[in-house]
This record gives C-alpha cells, structure tokens and sequence, in this order.
C-alpha cells in the first residue's frame, strides 16, 4: 500500500461521516500486550493484536509482583484507576491492598502485590492451621514441605490422585483434569473425607499447581469443601499460566480486539503512520496500517530480544564483522540498549563475554535489562510504542509489564487522536467510544 | 621408639578388617597418620595405610574430590603416550588399570576412541606411524581387558562415526576405560573409615605443629608441647570446621600433603619450605553437552595444535580439555567463555555437531603438576614424587607431589610401602589392588533390580553404576520408607534414599556434595527441579533447619548458574534466561546475592 492509498483511506473514513477511531495493533499476546489491546480498546481504538505464541506470561508462576519480591523497600504502591479496570476485565488475578503471602514448591512463605486467583493468599489466615494436602505429585512432598513452611502448617493425607498415569503428570494436564465439574466434585468429596480423619480443625488447604487450566477452580472447590482451599506457587509452565491465556482470550473477545495469530518480523513507517509486516501472508491480510502500533514482544524469555553475539562460540569460523550482542528479533525503528544508553559494539568479533552481561556474575547486566529504549508511556516515535518486558530497563515482573502495558495502550490511542486533531484536513473529528 | 614400633606392630597382628576399635590402643585423639586432602592421593593412601591396620585421618578443607580429581577427564587410562619414551610407565599403567577393574568393576566403562588422521602431504605416513604405535600398545591390553587396536580406511570411519567431516586418509580406535573420579576417592575415603580411619571434611587443616619433648629440639623449647604426648606421636594437627568453627586437634606420628595444587600452602602450614612441594597448577576445563552427540571418543586438534577430544558420559557429552598455567584462587576454579571457545572450535573442526548440542555445564580443576620452569604446560611431567621432609627437621613428614587419577593406586601404594617400614617398622605387603572398594564386591544386575523394586531400568543402572552392591541398601532404605523411594533428580534418576545415604554414609554435607556424588542436579535442568528439595533432605538427615536446606539448595543453584554461563550461546541464552529468571522469582533475588529477605528489613 503506498502513501497516497493510507491518506486515502483516511479522508474516506472522515468523508464517510461513520464515527472515527484510531487502529492500533499491539504485536506480543503477553500480559503486557494483552493490557495494551485492552486499555486501547478502551480508550476508544480499534484494536488489532497479533499473537505470536507463548511467551514468558504463559510461563508466569501466578505470583503478581510490581518489584521482585524480596527487594527491601519495594512496598504495595498504588495502581493506577486504568490497570484496575484491565485486571478486572481479565478476571483471574486478585490483587491485595494490604500484600497477599503465597506459599512455593521451594518452601518458602512469600510476600505478593496478587496473585492468580488460583492460589492460596494464607495471609488472611495467619493464625489457621493450613493442611499441606500430601499426594504423590511431582516436586510435592507435603511433609517437606510443611515442614519447611513452618509451624502452622501440617501435611494432611488425602488420595486426590485418581488415575494411574497422575503422579507422573505435568501440572497443566493434571490441572486440566478438574476444570470437569465432576472430577472437581470427586476431589471436594475426597478432601471432605480428609478433614474429617485429621485431628486438628484446619483453616485452609493448599494443593500442588491443580485447580483448573480454563479458569481457577480454587472458589469453587473451596465452596464444596467448606474451608478455604488454593494452590501452591509451583514452577514455570503450570497451570496459572494457562489460565492467564484462557482469561486473555475471553477478555479480549469481549473487548471487541481482533486477534491475528502470526509472527511479527518487521515494522515499517507507512507516511505518518505505520505498517506490521508478518511473516504469514494469509495473516498480514487482515493487518492493516495502524495509526500506532505497540511493541509488546517480550525480553530474552518471551523472545522479544536475542543474545546472538556476532559469533556464536558455537561456530568455527570468525564473523565477517562485530556486532552488539543482543537485538530485537522485531526489525522496527528502535533502537536496543540498556541503562539508558544504546548497546556499545564490543572490541571483540566473538562478543561481550556472558561472563561480563549476565546474572549471578553481575547484577543489572545487559542480560537481565537490555531492551528497546523508550521515553514516557513506551514511546518510541510518534505513533510506535513498546510496552513489557521488550522495554529496557524495566523491573521483569508481570504487574509491571502490566503497568506499561496499560499505559502504552492508552497513551497510544490519546496520541493518535491529538495527532488526528493538529491534522489541518482532518481535525476536529472525534472519536467514538466503544 | 623401637618399643613402640614393636608394639604398633604386634597390635596390628590380627587382620585389619576385624574390628579396629578393640584392637586400638590409642586414645581417641591420636591417630597413626594424618592425611591432610581428600583428593584421590590422599584418600587413595589413606585407604592403603588403613588396610595395612594403621589408624588414619583424613583432613579435607572442602569436599571429597573438589579439586583435580573431582574435576578430571575421568579416565584410567593404559599410558599411551609413555608408551615410546617410558615402555615400563605404560606397562605399570595398564597393569594398574586392571586392578581397578578389579577392585571397583562397577565403576569403570569402556570408551572406545576414535582418531581420525588427517588427510595431508604426510597424512599416510602419519597413519602408518600411528598404526604402529597402537600395534605396540596392543601388547598390553591384556592387562586391561583391552580391545586390541583396528585400522580404519575412510569409509569405514564415517561408517562408525558419520558426523566426522574433513578428508581423512583413515583414522585408528584404542580402547580406554572411563571412570568417576568423585566417586572413586568417596569410595577410598569411606573403605579408609570402614577400617578405623576418619575423615574431616570441610576441616581445614591451620598448624602441623612438631611436638617436642625434653631432650629433643629446641633447647628448653616448650612451643607446642603436649604433656600427653607419648612417644609415639610427633605431631599436632589443629583444624577448623569452617561451617561450624569447631576446632578438632589430633597427635599423629606421620602427617601426609596431599593437596594436590594447594600443597605449597599445606606445606607452609606445617613450616616447611614452600619451594620442595613446588607444583605447577595447570587449569583443565571440560565443557558437557546435554547429550550423547556420539558414541566414541572422538580426538582432534585444538587451534594450538593440543590434542583434545570429545567422548559421550551417560546421557551427556564431555569436551576436554585445556591446560593452562593457573595463578588463581584453588577454592574458585571456574571455566571462562574463553576457554569454552577454544575447546569447541577445535573440536567442531572435526566433529562439527558440537555445535547443534546445548552446554549443560562446565566444570574446572588444576592439576598439580611437577614443577619446572621454561616448559610449556603440555610438556610437562604427569609423573608423581614423594618428598620425605625429614631432610627439613620433619621426619615422618611426606608430600605427594603430581601424580594422576589414573596412576593414584600406585602412588599410595609407594607412600604407604615407606611410611609403613620407615615409620612404623611394619611390614604388610598392599592390599588395595585385590581388595575390593566398598560395593566393588559381587555387583548386583541392575535390571534385576529395576523389576523388584519397581524402578526404570536407567534410575536401576545408574545406581548400580554408582554404588555397586552397596545399591542393596539404599534399595532396603526406599522399601522401608516409600519415601525415601521418590526420584527427587528426575534428570539423573537419584532417588532420595541415595541422597540420605550420602548424607549417612559418604560424607556429603551439602547439596553441592551430593551433587559430586550422584550427579544429582547436573543434567539438563540444572538443578531447577531438585536442589530444592535435595536441599531440604540433606538438612532433615542432618537434623538441621529447613532454611539451612534451602541456603545450600541456593548456593548450589547460584554455583551451577556460574558454571553454565560461560558456555550459553545464542539459542540456550533464552532457556538460560527462562532458568535464572525462575530460580530468583521462587528463591528471592535478596537471597541468592547472599543477603537473606527474612533478616532484611523489608515488605512485610
């Protein structure tokens, strides 16, 4: 599409006299993308998300934290009126005013911002007996584990293991397995039976990673049971990541964004606005030019960012030239640095040692921070913003892609109508909201 | 003194396998010979001197096997490279190589090796030169149990190994035996206990003092006198626990260094002068694949012209290994990315699919070769020396000096034959080559096992692998309490009942330690699923707090972290990343940087 066909399009729309609203197209289906489309969406755009896979929100723990978590200082800060709106709209995360604590398959009690409503906030019941539901699942043992979470908390045997191939199972599949209403109904049954064994009064019960994969089944079971129950904050992969998928999906339909599932490869100026070039060509069809575009792509996790030094140390042969060692997998007029500065070549053709970047070696190192540099809101340029863990220097926590995402969204939207309105032949029109 | 002697020796009388307690005159604190290193020289003579019935002790500042022989390429080799030079080397090699068949078969495997020979102006002539050489190796394989050597013209080398690229004019195979250096000094060190010895670990040794009495030494001299003392003892060893700080001081009428590249530092402990222990710390680096990339050991050059190699281990691959003079901290020993690099370039030269595997890990040590000055490292003597410090003033004083794992029998066996006649006036001929380590007796079928006792035949054979007969126990610890039954490493199948059992009964006392003695949490994940939980088991056999399991499951984690690093490339760089980013999210970046959340003022 050339320049004259965008400007062309344009003055149909404002021709036609139909209500104008600004497209935005947010590339990366991660919470800082799905808050993003969410928050545009809101705000008045008509919002089109490409959706390139799973990333490092399909892989979150169900921990919501602004700050890593054990940073002394970091404190439960206010969130912003639109973020709320957007965790409400998502549905399956729960913040805390006053902190939640989150019990882990590591052992330990830790504090939280939220979680995924899928998980057991034991803070409200600091002074309960917590039952440590001892099953055989793996990277359970409830002995251990109550053990190491301390005094209030007791393994509590109950068989909610049911088929034989479900001690070996991952913990998304045997969660998956109580989103049936029945299955759910036989494992109540079962810790109903547990508690009226056990000796003690329990106040709660905590489960390894089970309750439901299309949406937290923690209420449900908790209301069949009578006591409060939840899961344990368990590894990468697990079921609260899944949930968060499922809750994306269904926020975004009713949201009215539009979902293209493809892979972003490049991003292009198209005059004053800007075009998303996918690598699927059936997909780029229903891509148009979008009046901003967001950058949620994700960091090295998600696959937003790469480590290619110039020469792989796995290689033979030397590379014809040096070059920074990380980039954008997303070619798109950003630049990538780290503490605020743009990534320095290395004087060497094999690139920045890891020992040098990375994490335990070195705290903050381009490892951990690099990313696409960006002013207030994730601007980039006029019109191109990136949000999430694809920014640099950013805490990578899931709030606060959360935070950008949202802030990008709507900063994105509010830029394309205040650019629409210094335009000489098209100012004055409003936008509708949806 | 000779009354002494008489008496030690007359003691010593019934065999040494009958119980040594009752046998022992000697009060608790006094032992026969002090063994300062728990590497494979000190717990390999520690464990011979304790079969010819005298009392032991073994000092090691960190673990077992921390240093060289923890860190080696893992192979009790037959001497190829004496074989011109020094035939007898090679004949002693190989002869020794049988007798740890011998005495440990369930920890030895074969590795057959491939050397490809490049085509070139000399490359035949340079094939007919190595045929030869092996033909004359040949000789003594009968004394290893020994595939005689083949000859392979082109075509059958990328029949048997077709991942090989660059014209060759053929290549030739030799057949060595791998083995696990970690476990084979745990296993001498535990046979040393099992007949009377001791052994501290993670005890550093402060002060070898000699102990003077009236009418010998310094003239009214009292400095380190113990009224206590008998004349059988010459010497105090004073030595720190450094987790707990306990001091433990034990009388020893022989002190043996061998601490390997840490034996100049032993040395001035003791007074001595630092230049007779000299070594020349050579840093060897191996880097390890995630997995089997071949069956064979594969040889090649690396840049410099050293030969280096590739060669499969279990379910992984080992590249090894570089050789460099080394003037850092010997408790801090880690590969760089440099190194890492040097060692794949040179061997996807040859073998280019090195390149497609992913590093799991490295892992680094430093031989402590004999000293010599103007030589490069690979031209160095692996050969090993006593030094007799009774020259210095120091009778009953010895340095073991270089030395390797494969030859460590022999080297203990010429210590021990001194110290035993010299200093103790006895005269038991070794036993350590007939005697079989512990679990080295009658070696159970470990798919036998696996069908009684309901395992995977992988977690049955490594077991088995690890511990010989000695997996019947930990099986009997498992069936008692189910458990103990649970795979906690799901990587490297290792139950919980090994893990208690190296916590009971090998010494361990870490997760690192476990670690070296079951490969617990050195396969692909890198310890993300299991130092956790392993950490916590260790800390419940060892009656310590969960949170103490936690702080050494942590410091494992971040040392794993540390030795995998230098060996990312671009496609693990993002596993890598997904792992860091999991292990401080679940632990607590506060936590892993050494600073404890729950004492730090903070969020409530």
């Amino acid at each position: 599409m050339t320049g004259a066909d965008v400007s062309g399009d344009r003055l149909a729309g404002a021709r036609s006299g139909s209500p104008w609203r600004p497209v935005v197209v947010v590339v990366g289906a991660g919470i800082a993308g799905a808050g993003a489309a969410l928050a545009a969406a809101r705000s008045g755009g008509a919002v089109t998300l490409v959706d390139g896979g799973a990333g490092a929100s399909t892989l979150s723990t169900g921990a919501v934290d602004r700050a890593p978590w054990d940073e002394p200082g970091g404190g439960p800060a206010p969130i912003p009126a639109p973020v709320l709106e957007v965790l409400t709209a998502l549905g399956s995360h729960v913040l805390s005013e006053s902190g939640a604590r989150l019990l882990t398959t590591a052992g330990i009690e830790r504090p939280a911002d939220g979680h995924d409503a899928g998980l057991l906030d034991v803070r409200p019941r600091t002074r309960d007996l917590v039952g440590v539901v001892a099953c055989r699942r793996p990277c359970w043992n409830a002995v251990s584990l109550a053990r190491a979470w301390g005094a209030a908390r007791r393994p509590l045997e109950a068989m909610i293991v049911r088929h034989v191939d479900e001690p070996w199972l991952p913990d998304a599949d045997f969660a998956a397995r109580h989103d049936d209403e029945g299955r759910l109904g036989w494992l109540a049954e079962r810790l109903r039976e547990a508690l009226a064994r056990a000796g003690e009064t329990f106040g709660a019960l905590v489960l390894p990673p089970s309750l439901g994969i299309e949406r937290s089944r923690a209420d449900r079971l908790s209301r069949l049971v009578g006591v409060p129950c939840g899961e344990a904050v368990g590894a990468p992969g697990g079921p609260p990541g899944l949930r968060f998928e499922r809750a994306r999906d269904r926020a975004l339909t009713s949201a009215g964004v539009a979902r293209v599932v493809g892979r972003a490869t490049e991003i292009v100026p198209a005059g004053e606005r800007w075009r998303v070039i996918l690598d699927d060509p059936e997909a780029a069809a229903h891509v148009g030019v979008a009046d901003a575009v967001i950058v949620a792509t994700g960091g090295l996790v998600g696959g937003g960012l790469e480590y290619s030094p110039a020469e792989s140390m796995m290689a033979s042969a030397l590379p014809p030239f040096a070059r920074p060692s990380f980039r954008a997998t997303l070619a798109l007029p950003a630049t990538v640095g780290v503490h605020g500065r743009p990534l320095d070549l290395p004087s060497t053709l094999f690139g920045a040692t890891p020992e040098s970047i990375a994490w335990p070696f070195v705290a903050d190192g381009a490892m951990d921070r690099a990313g696409l540099l960006a002013g207030t809101d994730g601007v980039v340029r006029p019109g191109l913003f990136v949000a999430g863990e694809a920014m640099a220097d950013r805490r990578r926590t899931w709030l606060d892609a959360l935070l950008t995402g949202v802030a990008a969204g709507s900063a994105a939207v509010r830029a394309a109508i205040s650019a629409r309105a210094a335009d000489p032949w098209l100012g004055g029109a409003s936008p509708s909201r949806s | 003194m000779a009354g002494v002697a008489e008496e030690s020796l007359v003691s010593v009388a019934p065999p040494p396998t009958s119980m040594a307690v009752a046998r022992d005159p000697l009060p608790a604190d006094v032992v026969d010979v002090a063994v300062v290193g728990g590497g494979i020289n000190g717990t390999g003579v520690a464990r011979d001197l304790a079969l010819r019935g005298l009392r032991v002790a073994i000092f090691e500042r960190n673990d077992l096997a921390f240093g060289a022989s923890g860190n080696s390429s893992g192979m009790i080799h037959g001497g190829v490279r004496y074989l011109s030079k020094a035939p007898h080397v090679t004949e002693t090699s190989c002869r020794d190589s049988g007798y740890i068949q011998r005495i440990a078969p369930h920890l030895l495997f074969r590795i057959p090796f491939l050397m490809p020979v490049r085509s070139g102006p000399k490359g035949r002539v340079a094939l007919e030169l190595i045929d030869a050489y092996f033909r004359a190796y040949d000789d003594y394989q009968p004394l290893k149990r020994g595939q005689l050597h083949c000859r392979l013209d082109p075509a059958a080398l990328a029949a048997l190994e077709p991942g090989l690229v660059g014209a060759v004019v053929g290549g030739i195979t030799f057949d060595e035996w791998g083995v696990d250096g970690a476990r084979l000094c745990v296993l001498n060190a535990v046979d040393a206990i099992e007949h009377g010895g001791r052994a501290y670990v993670h005890t550093t040794v402060e002060s070898i003092q000699r102990i003077r009495r009236a009418g010998e030494g310094t003239p009214g001299g009292t400095d380190g006198a113990e009224p206590t003392a008998t004349a059988r003892d010459r010497y105090v060893v004073s030595a720190r626990d450094r987790a707990t700080g306990e001091e433990i001081r034990l009388r020893a009428r022989v002190v043996v260094n061998a601490t390997g590249a840490w034996s100049p530092v032993t040395a001035a402990l003791g007074g001595l002068p630092q230049a007779r222990v000299r070594v020349r710390p050579g840093k060897g680096i191996h880097v390890v694949l995630d997995r089997r990339i071949t069956n064979y050991g594969i040889l090649s050059e690396a840049i410099d012209g050293r030969q280096i190699f590739v060669y499969p281990w279990q379910n992984v691959s080992v590249l090894g290994t570089t050789d460099d003079d080394y003037y850092g901290d010997l408790d801090g020993v880690r590969a760089t990315s440099e190194e890492v690099r040097y060692l794949v370039q040179g061997v996807a030269r040859v073998f280019p699919s090195v390149r497609a595997a992913r590093a799991i890990g490295t892992y680094a040590g430093v031989r402590p070769t004999l000293y010599a000055f103007g030589k490069n490292e690979d031209a160095l003597s692996r050969e090993h020396e006593i030094v007799d410090h009774g020259a210095e003033g120091a009778p009953g004083v010895y340095s073991m000096i270089g030395g390797k794992l494969a030859s460590y029998r022999l080297f203990a066996q010429e210590l021990s034959d001194v110290v035993a006649e010299r200093d103790f006036d006895l005269h038991v001929p070794c036993a350590t080559h007939s005697r079989p380590l512990p679990g080295g007796d009658r070696v159970p079928d470990a798919l036998a096992l696996a069908e009684r006792h309901a395992l995977t035949p992988v977690a049955a054979r490594r077991l088995v692998y690890r511990h010989g007969s000695r997996a019947l126990p930990i099986l009997e610890r498992a069936a008692r309490s189910p458990a103990e039954a649970e795979v906690i490493c799901p990587c490297e199948p290792v139950l919980e009942a090994e893990v208690r059992f190296t916590v009971a009964a090998e010494l361990a006392r870490t997760v690192e330690d476990v670690a070296r003695r079951t490969r617990l949490g050195l396969g692909a994940c890198g310890g993300m699923r299991c130092a956790i939980r392993c950490g916590h088991v260790v800390a419940e056999e060892r009656g310590l707090s969960p949170r103490a399991g936690l702080a050494m499951a942590t410091d494992f984690l971040v040392s794993q972290a540390k030795a995998r690093l230098p060996a990312v490339g671009p496609a693990q760089a993002r596993q890598e990343a997904l792992a860091l980013a999991q292990l401080r999210s679940s632990l607590g970046q506060a936590r892993l940087s050494g600073r404890d959340p729950a004492e730090a003022p903070g969020r409530t």
